[in-house]
């Protein structure tokens, strides 16, 4: 199978070739990205072949593309992909706006290919085992939510996450989208309502919002929050946290995703620490996913609609910020 | 609580004059234990002391306390003050037209971890505050008053006041509060919230209280995020003392919150309060702190029971 990487502007690019190439019969044909400087590092460090332009890369013939750019430009680019018959696996938010969103549902669907979202925390055996709990029944009738995805600022890695048109919002467009979509996952539900507090205490140099508080209400009346919040410092000992506390009438579950780690000291000056988790990847178990589908011609198991869904309740979100009253997703 | 106060008081030396409870078996015991006078009424309770120390139920703290200072006492009340505004505000015209003091209990200010991280916080330590999470969940309490919204003011306004009014000590006062709730079981004890506060300053902060757990379980912690630092702690943490038994078997106890601690809260709380009463001296939480955070409280409440936004200032 032969898959491409359209543009290296998400940070998760590099990961995603490093997932690839663990997996046999895979063949890497390049990734395309209009950054010359960005891109002359990433063939080097990693000696993939550079195209210079996306079309470039579809015409050499892909039978999947992962789509990495920034979120305002997935629509174009898996456009373009499906246009040519080439399956796409499309980084999260899947856009900025429902306009765009639902271009790409057309696309994808009258050219006939397979589109899967990138929500790798399904892919987390710890996520699973949490899932598998909460649906036993072993929680008893589920009281609360609470749920912690926040991280570092992302622009020291890459600037365009702080630039409104670019990235769609700051932290509550960046993060939302995970726990909203693990939400919908194990219970089997949509988000009835969002209500949110969404501020920028964290940086005076950007436009966007660095900090999201979202409490919302699950169909099944259960209510959930989310913490959206580029709230850890850059110095922290890892990027962030996937947190989820489950409270049950029998009993609670405590979900802490990358809960697996050493305790790292190195380099000189300084307080230098780290988390270095040993935990299986996410992310491999996705892209592997993602391979395995379109190797046994299924549809890959995270949907064009559950991309769709998650980012409207990070559009909720920002309707219920700036309103003041909550806001179903149903409604953007 | 009236049993930790009294053992702290047994500490610093106080004299323990005596102590009332309508309740004859569980004043008698009381009395035995700390070896002191059951007294026969209220009334001769307040005439034969300096200070009255007040651990009785919520709904009956108005009239014992303006029952205290009107017969010129100092008062040391549990939190919270009162399960209205209007009753926490004839508590404090009562300890102004007396002259006397009130103290009221938030003891969470009085924990060495919340205190410290309060010191970096307020400090500046941290920069500008812009998220802070604040988590209080344990086990319903057993049938009793504290079950009975009337009496106890319900969940957010008997446990989640004391990070609200955590918060508002960080913060000052929100300018809105939106708060949701879990859903409503038919054994009344369940009750989970959760709630945002938005500040005037773009800070907002998460707090989350419960009466959810399986018993024995309690859990706090905290994480205060500024623009240039961060501070964390939780209760998960290991303990300096922690114990291993057989995981099968029943644990001996719940376990040992306070061992280890450099000081115990309470005595901390009550010793601040009595050097405060003996100097003249400020004490960290003021009557309108106490009516601020019952407010806060019940903004929560009333937010977590129609949905709605409230705007609180």
């Amino acid at each position: 199978m032969r898959i491409g990487i359209l543009s290296f502007a998400h940070l998760h690019a590099e990961g995603y070739l490093a997932n690839l190439r663990r997996i046999p019969g895979v063949e890497i044909i390049g990734f395309s990205d209009a950054d010359t400087e960005r891109s002359k590092r990433i063939a080097q460090k990693y000696g993939v072949r550079w195209f210079w332009t996306h079309e470039d890369l579809i015409a050499a013939g892909p039978d999947a593309v992962i789509v990495t750019s920034e979120n305002a430009r997935h629509r174009e680019l898996v456009q373009l992909a499906a246009g040519a018959r080439v399956h796409v696996l499309c980084e999260k938010p899947i856009a900025t706006t429902t306009e765009d969103a639902l271009a790409m549902k057309t696309a994808v669907e009258e050219a006939g290919v397979k589109f899967m979202t990138a929500f790798p925390m399904r892919f987390s055996p710890a996520v699973q085992a949490a899932r598998e709990m909460v649906r036993s029944g072993a929680l008893g009738q589920v009281l609360a939510v609470v749920g912690v995805n926040h991280s570092e600022n992302p622009k020291h890695h890459r600037s365009w996450f702080v630039d409104k048109e670019l990235a769609g919002g700051g932290a509550t467009m960046d993060h939302t989208v995970h726990l909203a979509d693990l939400y919908r996952w194990m219970f089997g539900v949509e988000v009835g309502e969002v209500t949110a507090a969404i501020s920028n205490p964290f940086d005076a140099e950007v436009e966007v919002d660095t900090a999201g508080l979202l409490l919302l209400k699950l169909e099944n009346g259960v209510p959930a929050s989310i913490d959206a919040s580029w709230s850890r410092p850059s110095n922290y000992p890892r990027w962030g946290h996937l947190k989820m506390e489950i409270v049950g009438q029998k009993g609670s579950l405590l979900l802490d995703a990358f809960a697996g780690h050493l305790h790292v000291w190195r380099g000189a000056g300084g307080r230098g620490y780290e988390w270095a988790g040993f935990h299986p990847d996410p992310n491999q178990g996705m892209i592997e996913s993602f391979v395995s589908s379109l190797r046994a011609g299924r549809q890959p198991p995270v949907s064009w609609n559950d991309g769709f869904e998650a980012m409207r309740v990070a559009l909720a979100a920002y309707r219920s910020a700036a309103e003041g009253a909550p806001v179903s997703p149903a409604d953007l | 609580m009236g049993r930790v106060h009294a053992g702290v008081y047994r500490n610093l030396g106080v004299e323990l004059v005596g102590a009332y409870d309508p309740d004859q078996e569980r004043l008698g015991a009381f009395a035995a234990e700390f070896s002191l006078a059951a007294l026969d009424s209220y009334e001769e309770l307040i005439e034969g002391v300096d200070v009255v120390d007040i651990c009785a139920p919520t709904y009956v703290h108005e009239q014992l306390a303006v029952q205290a200072f009107a017969a010129g006492k100092d008062v040391i009340l549990e939190k919270p003050i009162a399960l209205t505004p209007e009753s926490a505000r004839r508590i404090i015209d009562a300890e102004q037209r007396s002259g006397r003091r009130l103290f009221v209990a938030m003891v969470v200010r009085f924990f060495p971890q919340y205190r410290s991280a309060a010191d970096l916080a307020r400090g500046d330590k941290l920069g500008g505050l812009g998220v802070v999470r604040l988590k209080r969940v344990l086990f319903p309490p057993g049938p009793g008053w504290y079950r009975d919204p009337e009496k106890s003011g319900g969940m957010p306004v008997d446990l989640m006041i004391h990070d609200l009014d955590y918060a508002r000590w960080l913060l000052g006062e929100p300018v809105r509060v939106f708060a949701r709730r879990s859903p409503r079981l038919e054994d009344g004890a369940h009750e989970h919230v959760q709630a945002v506060l938005e500040f005037a300053s773009g800070a907002i902060a998460h707090v989350e209280g419960g009466w959810a757990y399986p018993p024995g379980y309690f859990r706090t912690s905290l994480d205060i995020a500024g623009d240039r630092g961060l501070v964390e702690w939780s209760s998960d943490a290991p303990q300096p003392v922690e114990t291993l038994f057989p995981k099968d078997a029943p644990a001996p106890a719940v376990g040992l919150p306070l061992a280890g601690l450099e000081e115990n809260p309470y005595e901390t709380e009550l010793r601040h309060a009595l050097l405060a009463l003996e100097l003249g001296g400020p004490f960290d939480v003021t009557p309108a702190d106490a009516l601020a955070a019952l407010e806060l409280a019940l903004a929560v409440r009333e937010s977590a029971d129609t949905g709605r936004v409230v705007e609180v200032a």
